[in-house]
């Protein structure tokens, strides 16, 4: 399944990009995401690997199933106000 | 006791009146953020912020709720700006509506720091056009 995770601000910014396309296998899990976006910008392995991911706009946890069609959205350095 | 959210396109306008009937509170708060011209030791001209939505009104709601219920709130009222609010504009109220100071004001701190830290929204600090030569 392929995924297009939204990012936003800063990193939006820092990548150039309002998506990350991801391949992962069927009934792969939000952790599998986290690990193929680690895997597409190895410079920021880390941080991918520890990001909020957000399904269909609710927080899931990592070894949550996506379904195709998910929305994938990365809630991270976030500051409203 | 109600919680209410609004998502509002550029700069704030004035402050909403008073939402409970006044014998139900004894203490209001009306906190607005304001955008400043320096941002982290550089003048900028604005912020423009991205709302992710529904999720950012889902969690605000929820958040504003949150603190209804810990917090014996009256009412919350939170109103955010998406995209550009110029130096000086408000950007950000949080209208709070307790039966005695301390609750509301301990409402007001917990659901700004909870805001800033989980809620999908960002800010980007706009820089000053450069001078003409």
């Amino acid at each position: 399944m392929v995924f297009r995770v939204l990012i936003f601000g800063s990193l939006a910014r820092e990548l150039s990009c309002v998506s990350i396309a991801v391949d992962v296998p069927d009934n792969a899990s939000v952790r599998d995401v986290n690990e193929a976006l680690a895997a597409c910008h190895p410079h920021k392995a880390t941080f991918f690997r520890g990001a909020r991911l957000a399904v269909n706009h609710s927080f899931r946890s990592a070894d949550a199933l996506l379904r195709a069609g998910d929305e994938i959205a990365l809630v991270e350095l976030v500051g409203g106000g | 006791m109600s919680a209410t959210v609004r998502i509002i396109d550029g700069a704030l306008g004035n402050p909403a009146p008073a939402l409970p009937p006044a014998a139900q509170f004894g203490a209001a708060i009306v906190f607005d953020g304001v955008v400043r011209a320096d941002e982290g030791g550089r003048t900028i001209r604005a912020l423009a912020y991205e709302v992710y939505e529904p999720m950012a009104s889902n969690m605000l709601t929820e958040l504003g709720r949150e603190m209804l219920a810990k917090h014996g709130l009256v009412a919350i009222m939170v109103e955010h700006s998406r995209g550009e609010v110029p130096v000086g504009q408000r950007s950000f109220r949080l209208t709070v509506h307790a039966l005695h100071r301390a609750e509301a004001l301990a409402a007001v701190g917990e659901f700004i720091d909870r805001m800033k830290r989980d809620v999908p929204i960002w800010k980007t600090a706009l820089d000053e056009a450069p001078m003409a030569s």
